[in-house]
């Protein structure tokens, strides 16, 4: 797809948007729509677009199927490690309010974090599905 | 059902998806609408037209559906549709799904957790635990795809 003029400037143009908005999703999602979920997919329709237009080797080069399932557990652990750290500060489990000097700092920050968790697993996972979809076809 | 061409099945499912995107969006669901024209427009697409890459492109032949099918499918349709009769008016106030718990969260949202969109609050707070459970089923779901799809050692 790379000797594809159009495609290939139009995606140049394209891909910052795509992954500021999503970042936009990611961090915004308390105070407008959207939220860790929507966040991820976006991020990694942005990076797979990536990959569909300049190769699979390039993208790989990015974020390498190892890393990419790193982060996919680390999302899952993060928000684990949010939830137990509401039951060491004196609270149940993934209670925010003890998180932060005051009880809505806390529940901010909590929700905050677990939203990070949640778009890491998320959009690793698009990610890595895409990845090994594109694997198979490379076999044949 | 009548499309012969899997291609074009892909792309009258992805003008679906954003209709339907269009219509949560009217509906006032835009974290629904996002979802919807991201996962179900963006993302499935482009894993349909990867797949599509390891099949043909049509359908080699189409079965008749046999008469058995026919009667089972009007006979459900009749059912469910005797059914809707007995759903609560679409949106309407003062039934009881929408009496107790969402007039709380409505209205707590804002001065318990400091978020002004009730929805990630809910999600993420009121509805944590429950959101723990949907994270990891998408791990797992990734790890199973993973496990699927991987590449065999070339032993053979």
């Amino acid at each position: 797809m790379r000797h594809h003029t159009i495609p290939r400037i139009v995606t140049k143009l394209l891909i910052p948007v795509i992954l500021l908005f999503g970042l936009y999703v990611q961090f915004h999602g308390d105070f407008s729509a959207g939220g860790g979920f929507q966040a991820g997919v976006i991020f990694a329709a942005g990076f797979i677009l990536y990959n569909i237009i300049f190769g699979l080797d390039i993208g790989k080069s990015i974020l390498s199927v190892n890393t990419s399932k790193s982060l996919m557990a680390l999302g899952v652990i993060l928000y684990l490690m949010v939830g137990f750290l509401g039951i060491l500060l004196g609270g149940n489990f993934l209670e925010y309010n003890y998180l932060s000097n005051t009880p809505i700092n806390g529940q901010l920050l909590g929700i905050f974090l677990v939203e990070l968790g949640v778009g890491l697993t998320v959009s690793n996972v698009m990610v890595l599905v895409f990845y090994s979809f594109n694997d198979i076809s490379e076999e044949k | 059902m009548f499309v012969k061409n899997l291609f074009s099945a892909i792309m009258a499912t992805t003008i679906f998806s954003l209709i339907s995107a269009l219509i949560f969006l009217l509906l006032d669901g835009v974290d629904v609408s996002l979802t919807e024209a991201a996962v179900g427009a963006g993302i499935s697409t482009i894993l349909f037209l990867s797949t599509l890459k390891h099949t043909d492109v049509m359908v080699k032949k189409s079965r008749t559906p046999s008469f058995p099918l026919i009667v089972l499918f009007l006979l459900l349709l009749g059912l469910l549709s005797f059914a809707v009769s007995d759903l609560p008016e679409f949106g309407k106030f003062n039934q009881t799904s929408n009496s107790q718990v969402s007039e709380y969260y409505i209205n707590k949202s804002k001065t318990e957790m400091g978020v002004p969109n009730v929805v990630t609050s809910i999600l993420a707070g009121y509805r944590g635990f429950d959101t723990l459970g949907e994270v990891v089923v998408i791990f797992i779901a990734g790890i199973s795809v993973l496990g699927i799809l991987r590449k065999r050692k070339s032993n053979s």
